[in-house]
């Protein structure tokens, strides 16, 4: 048993990056009954953007640039983090404008349409930045190993893990406790209602695609030091994203960051029993929970389903 | 050739060929088909000779591919300066195999039967080479693979008219193996990933440990496409064992290697690490995650005459390249590609069965590969057998690019891989399509 | 409308058509700048785009993980060679029941769902098809594939012809190409196909009209599947082997893109043009550029924002527009599926 707990504790961590991960997915397919398969691709995007903010060749004027290199690693990384996804945020309104064409109509249209963007941004970080793998820079106080409980222990997964975390008390303090998540929840849901309230639906819309976007680039850049930067990233994140959402129920706030949990011990805890299985282990917990529960765990029937 | 039998009704594949060369000659149609890098205004007495470069552009392997795609452009344009091969003028074509087996497939038809390509270079990842292997056998094209390590190249999945530049999982482990076992520790654990390739380099990892006199205490089988180690790593501090072999490869690896030098687990107090080949351009993405000991055929700083005149001239060829300095795939297109056109002048023909011939069997020496120890090419198996070099990270760079110390080189009759000659059945030379340029 | 004349019919005018310009293909696709393989690639891919056509423009259900079935089918006509028996008939009939019992065992879990739900579902069953093809190297071969599958003889009894070489091929695909569009087409419009049609528009207003929902999504599930996995058999073939790439999340997005572009939603014929619209556009900006992806992705873009419909679609719209002006204005209707 004693042997056990740190696969457990792994697990846990390593669920609540699973949860980041699947954070901006879930908000935009819950809300807007939208799934956006260029998550990946925007997840890739923070990263990259973060590391042009903070690599070793910022896309500034030299002397500028000089400036801005004088800066300790800990602030221009704290400030990439907020700035970055701010950046990709602007991609997710070019997005969303684009996407609002194929509102009201079938929802496959947005998947299409989302598949289209991915390939295209995929290829954009391949053209400016390179084929070759990159790592982004991380502050010394967060980097390297301590030891618990006899084990070596990376301290940047705990960091990453709290920035995890943060984030998803905070989209759920949006939607549960402030008067914008009741519009959002009620948009998506019964748009003639919250038109009837005089809220502007479009805006409404606007603003969850985009945190979403924000959400999917703020995960790329906590998780960039341990996978590390390359053009194809996104289709490592996506996968996970995806089962959670099925697993944990769409639409299901709770849902889907106690699946990101499950899956997180599950492969954590069978990487050091059965390390074979480890990736396979999530879609066996997949197929077991779907076979009883047809919704996933915490599923509401979805109005788009009849 | 295919028998034709009694389908015919197609036209054969030669006059499909000569149809399609009668028609390349008219230019509206040949400039329709867009930018290739033809060079027309060459002198018209010999008709050039056309290679198909199959490198990786995009997918997990698109970084390796483009290395070894200028290291090979490289080669053709020092022959044609120098007048070409057999006194023709080297073109080439290329396209993105993506990575991708599928892609493979397609590319490689298209380079056979609508470019007339009489051979086709280059190769990182094992299915696609085995995706073009299938094609190439069909037609008889020669394929040279310039940096698939998968051991099944040489030994199962060989073939007459494939040849194998890179070393394998197998060359490396005999190289760093019997040391380990002796210097380090005899309790041995593997970190595998779960395919083809780890279980055959960590078969051979664990039949030379117990040769030794060491054993292995657990063997953790990693699935691929892992990006979190961290439940292994946690396991393997739990086991103690005194030395982990890895055989990870591909973006595995490069999230292994993060996560492994975040640690410090590589340091003082951990296990020793045995790691297999590390790829150049894969390293220099993230120089400061190198960890334990691990393989390379070449390194722009072995202390031989010659080096240094070579990065110098590739360094003049790759201006503002996104790698600053030649590595092992560059160097393994580079080298394959300059046999090649030797091997096509030693037989003083372009047919297909006389240049296999020309290779077969042939010894390059030490100075000429810039390399410790004579090299040759295994008549049996068609692998290059060639020095390999044990380094690990180096302490004490003398300029940014300096990532390797190289600790010490195996002699190529001392990393043999004893297995591949029986698993590796050539066919004879009349069972294949005879082919010309 | 034009098209119900045509319905009923076994063999239409725009089949005949089809086939014929399709049989000229081997005697110049070398003169316009192309190769043999591409021609056999393009009919593969088109029974495999009218087969996973069945679920998204028949039956309005969107998979996006149907690389899954094709890559079974693959692997089933190369193990069912090694195996069972080397005939060519047997191996396609191998790949044909791999495909229909993968859609069974998918078709299970997923039959009730619908939209995104149904979306989502495929993609995580398509990757454990994919996770399962590539940890499986002793079935499989893993990464490095199913190797050395041969391109059997077509034994027709009396009659064996040798398809090693590509053009000998394409005309066996071809012809197994003709034969799957009748039975296709027969199925889309038989009263079956339109309780289908039925079920895309509403499957509410289809269950209260007494037909069992949940059996005839299943049904045409294991049907498109069957169809993908005996594609996928042929492509085994061209190939000679068989990869897990073909499963994965990119390439099962291809094969919705190819019938979406070529305007499968509205026509019988959309994904055929999809597929040889994409393949070759494809292979020519392919040799242009290594970022053809880029240009490829801003078309596919565009086109799902200004022409949804797709070429096909928009042909149709044309043609409309064309015959509105010389005679009664007619009202297209998405629902007429012409010949």
């Amino acid at each position: 048993m004693f042997d056990l707990l740190p696969h457990l504790l792994n697990g846990l961590v390593l669920g609540l990056l699973l949860a980041l991960i699947a954070l901006g997915f879930m908000l935009i397919v819950g809300l807007m009954e939208q799934i956006n398969l260029a998550h990946g691709s925007l997840f890739a995007l923070g990263a990259y953007l973060a590391l042009a903010l903070t690599g070793p060749k910022p896309p500034l004027p030299a002397d500028l640039a000089a400036l801005w290199l004088q800066v300790p690693i800990g602030w221009r990384y704290g400030i990439a983090l907020i700035v970055a996804p701010c950046l990709a945020g602007i991609v997710g309104i070019a997005v969303e404008f684009c996407m609002r064409r194929t509102y009201g109509k079938d929802p496959l249209y947005g998947l299409l349409l989302t598949f289209g963007v991915a390939l295209v941004l995929e290829e954009i970080l391949r053209l400016t930045w390179g084929t070759r793998d990159h790592v982004l820079p991380i502050p010394q106080s967060m980097s390297g190993g301590f030891i618990f409980a006899d084990l070596i222990w990376s301290t940047y997964r705990f960091y990453a893990a709290g920035m995890a975390a943060i984030a998803i008390g905070l989209v759920w303090l949006l939607i549960e406790k402030t008067p914008y998540g009741a519009m959002i929840k009620a948009g998506a849901h019964d748009s003639e209602m919250v038109r009837a309230l005089g809220v502007n639906l479009s805006k409404l819309r606007l603003g969850v695609f985009v945190l979403g976007t924000m959400l999917a680039a703020f995960a790329g850049i906590v998780v960039a030091p341990i996978w590390g930067i390359r053009p194809h990233m996104g289709v490592d994140a996506v996968v996970p994203a995806f089962l959670i959402i099925v697993l944990g129920g769409i639409g299901s706030f709770w849902g889907a960051v106690i699946a990101s949990l499950l899956v997180g011990l599950a492969v954590g805890v069978s990487g050091a029993y059965a390390s074979e299985w480890s990736l396979l282990s999530m879609y066996l917990l997949l197929v077991a929970v779907i076979s009883f529960r047809a919704r996933g765990l915490f599923g509401k029937k979805s109005v788009l389903e009849v | 050739m295919t028998k034709n039998g009694k389908a015919g009704r197609g036209p054969s594949r030669r006059s499909v060929l000569k149809g399609s060369l009668m028609t390349a000659s008219l230019a509206g149609v040949g400039a329709f088909y867009g930018p290739w890098h033809h060079n027309r205004a060459y002198a018209q007495s010999k008709k050039p000779i056309k290679l198909g470069l199959t490198n990786d552009a995009g997918g997990q392997f698109g970084n390796s591919g483009q290395d070894e795609h200028r290291a090979i452009r490289m080669v053709i344009d020092e022959w044609n300066a120098r007048g070409g091969v057999l006194g023709r003028k080297i073109e080439w074509v290329t396209a993105d195999t993506e990575s991708s087996p599928a892609a493979g497939t397609r590319v490689a038809e298209r380079f056979i039967t609508r470019e007339d390509c009489p051979i086709l270079i280059g190769a990182l990842h094992s299915g696609v080479a085995n995706a073009i292997t299938q094609v190439a056998n069909k037609y008889g094209t020669i394929f040279l693979n310039t940096n698939s390590s998968a051991p099944s190249e040489a030994g199962e999945n060989c073939s007459r008219i494939k040849f194998v530049w890179d070393g394998n999982g197998t060359n490396f482990s005999k190289a760093a193996v019997a040391n380990a076992v002796k210097s380090i520790g005899k309790n041995w654990l593997l970190l595998t990933n779960d395919y083809v390739w780890g279980h055959s380099t960590a078969a051979a990892t664990k039949a030379l440990v117990e040769a030794n006199g060491g054993k292995i205490i657990d063997n953790l089988l990693v699935p691929q496409n892992t990006r979190d180690f961290t439940s292994y790593l946690l396991k393997i501090q739990q086991i103690k064992p005194q030395v982990v072999g890895t055989a990870i490869a591909g973006d595995d690896n490069k999230a292994l290697r993060e996560q492994i030098t975040q640690l410090k687990l590589d340091s003082a107090g951990g296990p020793a690490w045995i790691n297999n080949q590390q790829d150049w351009p894969d390293v220099w993405g993230s120089p400061q995650s190198l960890f334990g000991v691990f393989g390379t055929t070449w390194y722009h700083k072995l202390d031989l005459p010659g080096v240094p005149e070579f990065v110098k001239k590739w360094q003049d060829a790759n201006k503002n390249g996104p790698i600053p300095v030649p590595g092992n795939v560059s160097y393994n297109g580079y080298m394959a590609t300059q046999e090649l056109f030797r091997a096509m002048e030693r037989a003083g023909s372009t047919n297909n069965i006389a240049i296999i011939k020309a290779l077969e069997g042939h010894k390059m020496s030490a100075k000429d590969r810039m390399q410790h120890f004579d090299a040759y090419i295994d008549p049996v198996t068609h692998q290059v057998q060639q020095t390999i070099y044990l380094c690990r990270k180096n302490t004490k760079p003398v300029d940014n690019t300096d990532h390797f110390e190289i600790m010490s080189w195996a002699e190529p009759k001392d990393v043999l891989d004893d297995a591949a000659p029986t698993k590796c059945k050539l066919v004879p030379y009349d069972k294949v399509p005879s082919v010309d340029a | 409308m034009t098209g119900t004349s045509s319905d009923a019919r076994l063999i239409t005018p725009t089949m005949l058509g089809t086939w014929l310009v399709l049989a000229t293909v081997p005697l110049w696709i070398s003169a316009v700048g192309l190769y043999p393989y591409i021609g056999v690639e393009i009919v593969i891919w088109s029974i495999y785009a009218l087969a996973f056509n069945l679920l998204l423009g028949t039956s309005g259900l969107p998979s996006f993980g149907h690389g899954a079935f094709f890559g079974v089918g693959a692997y089933a006509f190369g193990l069912t060679q090694f195996n069972i028996a080397a005939n060519i008939w047997v191996s396609l009939a191998g790949a044909l029941l791999a495909g229909a019992f993968a859609g069974l065992l998918v078709g299970l879990f997923i039959a009730h769902r619908r939209g995104i739900y149904f979306a989502l579902m495929t993609i995580a069953f398509g990757q454990i098809f994919w996770t399962i093809s590539v940890k499986w190297h002793s079935v499989t071969g893993g990464e490095d594939g199913l190797l050395n599958i041969a391109r059997l003889p077509v034994n027709l009894g009396v009659v064996s012809f040798d398809i090693t070489d590509n053009d000998a091929l394409y005309y066996f695909v071809l012809a197994v190409f003709a034969v799957v569009v009748v039975l296709l087409w027969r199925l889309v419009n038989s009263p079956y196909g339109r309780i289908l049609s039925a079920i895309r528009q509403s499957e509410v207003r289809t269950a209260h009209l007494g037909y069992n929902v949940w059996l005839y999504k299943l049904s045409v599930i294991v049907l498109s599947a069957a169809f993908s996995g005996f594609a996928g058999g042929l492509f085994a073939m061209a190939q000679r082997s068989a990869f897990p790439d073909v499963m994965n999340l990119a390439q099962s997005g291809l094969i919705v893109m190819m019938t979406l572009v070529g305007g499968g939603l509205v026509s019988f014929w959309g994904p055929v043009i999809g597929v040889i619209v994409f393949l070759i556009a494809r292979d020519v900006i392919g040799a242009a550029t290594n970022a053809w992806m880029l240009y490829f992705g801003t078309m596919f873009v565009l086109l799902v924002l200004f022409r949804p419909e797709g070429i096909a679609g928009t042909a149709k719209l044309i043609a409309e527009r064309w015959r509105s002006r010389s005679a009664t204005p007619a009202v297209l209707s998405s629902e007429t599926r012409s010949g």
